[in-house]
């Protein structure tokens, strides 16, 4: 039950923040313009609070459910975790403050700290996969981490074929082609998913003992959780027609 | 600095840094909330104007309190694994709650209220904002109970050096956790009315064109601020009943009780120095006292200025006054947050796991490294929030980009 409950929320946020993030890396290559880089932002914009915070509750399920195993993954993968969370808020930043500000600097300056935090994101989730995954450290774990890299940056993309119209939409269709693009997204999807379940696999996934109380709430919550979600899907449900607040 | 030293600098930091934006972030979302009420029971334009203006302001803080509170949610493994292994079955189980009935459904819902405005049905909008209040409101709760349980152990037994969990009642009716979940949440109207009777003032001062909406907005923050400093000495009173002995003799100052629970503690845990920082102690409790005083001694007649509706559109002196008054409540948490904090040392968890045994195996190296990269996030972060609340709060009503359709529309660029 425990264990269900962390998988839940940790491949929850790989497919769906995953795709926040490989859009967030292709923002030079699908936004060629300003106002192009804010359109494709619109893509992901309603979307990106509720699916990062898939891993919010990653973190509170570790806390409550597995907290030694918590202590072991996050202190001891330490300078991964920090750059992680410094990419994780330079990238928050990056989205939240390019339209507080009207003025092209300031907009290419947070679009910036935007892509390198989505890659920094991006290339320490593939560094942190493999060391858990392969026990891989050091230089030679750049190799794995590119792989995950690329993997989010594809996910990205086919995540934005399904909300971009347009010569945005055809760039970001550059890797599926004339395949179906809800297709193409199912197996970007499938892919982080089957890392993550790996990397699952290869965790000492040993429940601490809150778990007789704690887990049958998360698992009532969890539904609530879902829905809350779903009326986000369901009111922007529509391709991207224009820019949005950010 | 030893390695433990340099932890807690950045647990302090980040913590506090947090503290700052969930402070205005607490008592803003309560009063966008009421106006937003308001303006969709009347579909009065003012009130809307209000709700967008507050609420531009808000999220710009909002998101400055989401980026630091990621952060914060992964420093208790990052850098105390010594604390979560040792009770993390307990308190956790707060933490867990607060990332899943909180933060999660909070997120969700802001989401939704940013991007849904002009999209969603009004009432449906309005529910929204709620949800958002109530979480936000949640969240205080949960990691209060987390806080409570560190200050003020209950609910809990010791199996094999760990603790488990047994009473979760008993956890969240702690009352050092229940009195300070009221004590922060009231300060929190207090900052957000003082802040928005400021920012209205600073208005009302340069006679600018919106003097409906900021009479309104000066009314509505002085009438909760003040409510709010008498609840929040309420509780602040009350929490000195649930304090630890250490915290108590300290705040006292008297070498005869500092030295009795020494002995006390010595006969309990062996030779230490089982106190906490005495001058640190009482300097902060001494700020949040003083602040407390100088805001209740300018709400009070503020209170009652604000009801002379001349006073509130002429006397630019008050004016003048209640803008600079906009620091002052966030001086008071930070304080009251050092005294409770500080207070507690030298243990994690009162009486059961020192300060230092609760941290991570970490070397100096690490530590400096994440110290220096989550202050100099965190510290731009702050400016920047600063300089941006600042910018928009001058700009007044006419130029919220929240809650207007957009602008801009994009211009395709040939691809050739």
């Amino acid at each position: 039950m425990e264990i269900f409950v962390l998988a839940f929320f940790a491949l929850g946020y790989l497919v769906l923040a995953g795709a926040d993030i490989g859009v967030g890396m292709a923002l030079p290559y699908l936004g060629r313009s300003a106002a192009e880089r804010r359109e494709v932002i619109a893509a992901i914009a309603p979307f990106y609070l509720g699916n990062e915070v898939w891993l919010v509750a990653v973190a509170g399920v570790l806390a409550g459910l597995f907290p030694e195993l918590e202590g072991e993954l996050l202190s001891g993968n330490h300078t991964l975790v920090v750059l992680l969370l410094v990419a994780w808020v330079t990238r928050d930043a990056g989205l939240w403050l390019r339209g507080r500000v009207p003025g092209a600097r300031w907009q290419a300056f947070w679009d910036g700290a935007t892509v390198a935090g989505s890659w920094g994101l991006a290339l320490s989730w593939g560094g942190l996969l493999s060391h858990v995954l392969l026990g891989i450290q050091g230089p030679l774990a750049a190799l794995p981490a590119l792989a995950v890299a690329a993997l989010f940056a594809a996910h990205g993309l086919t995540f934005a074929t399904l909300r971009l119209r347009g010569v945005l939409r055809e760039r970001a269709a550059v890797l599926s082609g004339g395949a179906g693009e809800a297709r193409t997204y199912a197996l970007t999807s499938a892919a982080l998913l089957a890392v993550g379940v790996l990397a699952g696999l290869r965790l000492p996934l040993e429940p601490g003992t809150a778990g007789p109380l704690l887990a049958p709430i998360v698992l009532t919550l969890i539904p609530f959780l879902v829905a809350a979600q779903a009326w986000v899907w369901w009111t922007f449900r529509h391709r991207v027609t224009g820019p949005s607040y950010l | 600095m030893d390695t433990v030293e340099l932890a807690r600098l950045q647990f302090a930091l980040t913590a506090g840094a947090h503290f700052l934006f969930v402070a205005l972030t607490l008592g803003l979302a309560t009063l966008v909330a009421v106006v937003q009420t308001r303006a969709t029971f009347s579909g009065d334009p003012v009130h809307l104007r209000m709700t967008r203006f507050w609420g531009q302001l808000y999220v710009i803080n909002y998101a400055m309190g989401i980026v630091t509170g990621l952060v914060m949610e992964f420093q208790l493994g990052l850098a105390w694994s010594g604390l979560t292994e040792y009770a993390g079955d307990v308190f956790g189980a707060a933490l867990a709650m607060e990332t899943l009935v909180a933060f999660f459904v909070e997120s969700t819902f802001l989401g939704l209220w940013i991007f849904g405005w002009n999209k969603l049905n009004r009432w449906a909008h309005l529910a929204v904002i709620w949800v958002v209040t109530l979480t936000a409101y949640a969240s205080a709760f949960w990691i209060m109970v987390a806080n409570g349980f560190l200050q003020n152990p209950l609910g809990h037994v010791l199996e094999n050096g760990r603790l488990r969990l047994v009473d979760f009642g008993a956890m969240v009716a702690n009352p050092a956790a229940q009195v300070a979940f009221g004590h922060v949440l009231a300060a929190a109207m207090v900052t957000g009315g003082f802040f928005v009777a400021g920012v209205s003032a600073y208005h009302l001062r340069r006679r600018t064109a919106e003097r409906d909406v900021f009479r309104k907005s000066l009314r509505i923050g002085l009438g909760v601020a003040l409510p709010g400093l008498f609840v929040t000495a309420t509780f602040g009173g009350l929490g000195f009943e649930t304090m630890q002995p250490g915290k108590i003799a300290a705040w006292s100052g008297s070498a005869e009780r500092l030295a009795a629970v020494q002995a006390e503690m010595t006969a309990l845990h062996g030779p230490g120095d089982h106190l906490p920082p005495v001058e640190v102690v009482q300097t902060a409790g001494i700020t949040m006292l003083v602040l407390f005083a100088v805001m209740l001694f300018l709400g009070g007649p503020s209170f009652l200025l604000m009801l002379v509706r001349p006073v509130v559109h002429g006397f630019r002196l008050w004016h003048g006054l209640l803008t600079l008054m906009i620091p002052l409540p966030f001086a008071a948490m930070l304080a009251g947050w050092v005294f409770r904090e500080v207070g507690r040392q030298p243990w994690a968890v009162d009486g059961l796991l020192t300060t230092a045994e609760a941290m991570s195996p970490l070397s100096h190296g690490q530590v400096v490294f994440s110290l220096t990269a989550f202050s100099a996030v965190f510290g731009a972060l702050i400016v920047i929030n600063v300089w941006l609340l600042g910018r928009h709060a001058r700009r007044g009503p006419g130029a919220v980009a929240l809650g207007d359709r957009p602008i801009e529309a994009p211009v395709p660029v040939p691809s050739f």
